[in-house]
């Protein structure tokens, strides 16, 4: 029973959303902010189950752990962001983030510069390297910008700008698949589970 | 005005009925297409499949694991949930040790969904010992969990999600790392899957796959040249070709014919999925979807084609009269 209820809110819930492909409505609307409110109504709870209990309050009260009252009062210092005089707090625990960004930095650069251009230095021994070889070459011209680009320059940046528009034309060609395997995924769930055309 | 001109002014909400239309059509007619199945896909089935204990083995004394990590929400669930199903297919009929994780609250649901889906076709898997679901995970300990496994998994995680303490799991035999869990697979719908490239391959080795969208796709070319990711399996395509994949090998009712071969892939008697009642739509969902994906597509290339000719020819004739 709880199932064809559910599935029957959710079947209402999907239609209201597609009404907006008709034009903006009440029902279109309704559905956007319950969406948003559930959301966040879910997500609070789970966080004070999941993060609150057993990181501070047990550790803290049950265990005695004393020493976690440093980082609990630095994380407080957040709430400070709402205030206008003393908003300058929240930055101390926006320190701490970074400092974590801060220590992926060289891993970064590993995984996402220095591979990537071992990648491309690979000798040329296929059609396909050399694709890529004329491709990182010619990409990496047109966003040299001390220079103009024309004459015999200009031309081999166009190949540049041919490579990004195929670039651009896979991106689109599968953000549409994209976009189309989301409303393949709402019309079985409405053909399925809601009006059991499919077994 | 003639028919071009009348189309370069069709209002775009008849457009989305057709597409509508092309998309439920064949949701409601299955008919059988061939799907093939490509090298991203077919390396992470293999790596996967290489995890399978062998035959006089017990599947609680292997020392290997996958590790699949949930990055999504239900907004995605439509082009990553098939891919969750069928790789949790393939590891629970081949006893592969399989773990899940997830660091958003969203998607810890989506998570139980997903291995309750494929479980109740194997009553004989059993969490503790064929798999383990980590739960969800605050946010903040992604960094502190990923690094931390890399050391030992029992103590970056340390409870699973019905509370146990995961050193005393059967599962946790021989498996300490990411030298034995040497696959993580990361289902996102943006590059969240990144943190596992750049923490635990670069710092410990650990292979990495994706299951990403199709608009995410593009974006993992790169990794996927450079061997920093493993395999990939893109949008609802890459879901339905490991579907087929786990239909042809992992439960092929003859085991001797269960170990990655390119001539069973060719046989077409395994072209017949979408009509077969003995594969449940569950676990044919995306392959189902492609036929309406490939329909959608015909009938947008269509639009594009018509929509070009009547540009240019409206194009011409103001020209000629102009």
């Amino acid at each position: 029973m709880f199932e064809i209820v559910s599935n029957w809110v959710a079947a209402f819930l999907t239609l209201c959303i597609f009404s907006f492909l008709y034009k903006d409505n009440p029902f279109y609307r309704f559905a956007e902010y319950l969406f948003v409110g559930v959301t966040a109504g879910y997500t609070i709870p789970l966080t004070w189950e999941m993060a609150f209990i057993p990181y501070v309050y047990r550790p803290l009260f049950l265990q005695h752990k004393f020493i976690l009252l440093i980082p609990a009062f630095i994380g407080i210092l957040y709430i400070f962001t709402f205030n206008r005089k003393l908003n300058w707090l929240s930055r101390y625990p926006i320190a701490f983030g970074m400092g974590m960004v801060g220590m992926g930095v060289p891993l970064s650069m590993h995984a996402s510069v220095l591979v990537q251009m071992r990648g491309a230095m690979i000798p040329i021994e296929s059609i396909n390297s050399l694709l890529v070889f004329i491709g990182t070459i010619t990409i990496l011209l047109y966003f040299y910008f001390s220079k103009a680009h024309t004459g015999t320059y200009g031309k081999v940046v166009k190949i540049g700008i041919w490579y990004m528009m195929i670039g651009f034309g896979a991106s689109f060609g599968y953000t549409v698949m994209a976009r189309i395997s989301l409303l393949i995924g709402r019309i079985q769930f409405l053909v399925s589970d809601v009006l059991h055309i499919i077994k | 005005m003639n028919i071009f001109e009348r189309l370069q002014m069709l209002d775009r909400r008849w457009i989305f009925l057709v597409v509508a239309i092309a998309i439920i059509v064949p949701l409601i007619i299955p008919f059988n297409s061939k799907t093939y199945t490509t090298e991203p896909t077919e390396k992470l089935y293999r790596l996967i499949d290489s995890f399978a204990p062998g035959q006089d083995e017990k599947p609680i004394e292997k020392d290997r694991a996958l590790l699949l990590v949930f990055t999504h929400d239900a907004s995605t669930m439509s082009e990553l949930f098939p891919m969750e199903v069928a790789i949790l297919r393939h590891c629970f009929a081949r006893k592969i040790k399989v773990f899940t994780l997830t660091f958003l609250p969203s998607a810890a649901p989506i998570m139980d969904y997903a291995i309750n889906t494929v479980k109740e076709e194997f009553p004989e898997v059993k969490s503790g010992e064929h798999y383990v679901n980590f739960g969800y995970k605050i946010g903040a300990l992604m960094l502190p969990i990923i690094l931390g496994m890399g050391e030992d998994i029992s103590e970056a995680v340390d409870i699973d999600a019905e509370g146990r303490k995961i050193s005393s799991l059967p599962i946790m035999k021989n498996i300490k790392n990411y030298n034995e869990m040497n696959l993580i697979m990361d289902f996102s719908g943006s590059s969240a899957g990144g943190a596992w490239i750049v923490y635990a391959r670069s710092k410990f080795g650990a292979n990495v796959g994706a299951g990403v969208t199709a608009v995410m796709a593009a974006d993992q070319y790169p990794y996927l040249q450079t061997g920093q990711l493993t395999g990939m399996l893109a949008g609802l395509k890459g879901a339905a070709e490991y579907e087929k994949l786990v239909d042809v090998f992992a439960t092929n009712q003859d085991p001797a014919k269960r170990e990655f071969s390119r001539e069973l892939l060719k046989d077409t008697k395994y072209d017949d999925a979408i009509t077969n009642p003995n594969i449940k739509t569950k676990f044919k969902q995306a392959r189902i979807g492609m036929n309406a994906q490939s329909v959608a597509h015909i009938m947008i290339i269509v639009f594009i084609l018509i929509g070009n000719i009547g540009y240019f020819i409206t194009k011409y004739k103001q020209k000629q009269q102009g």
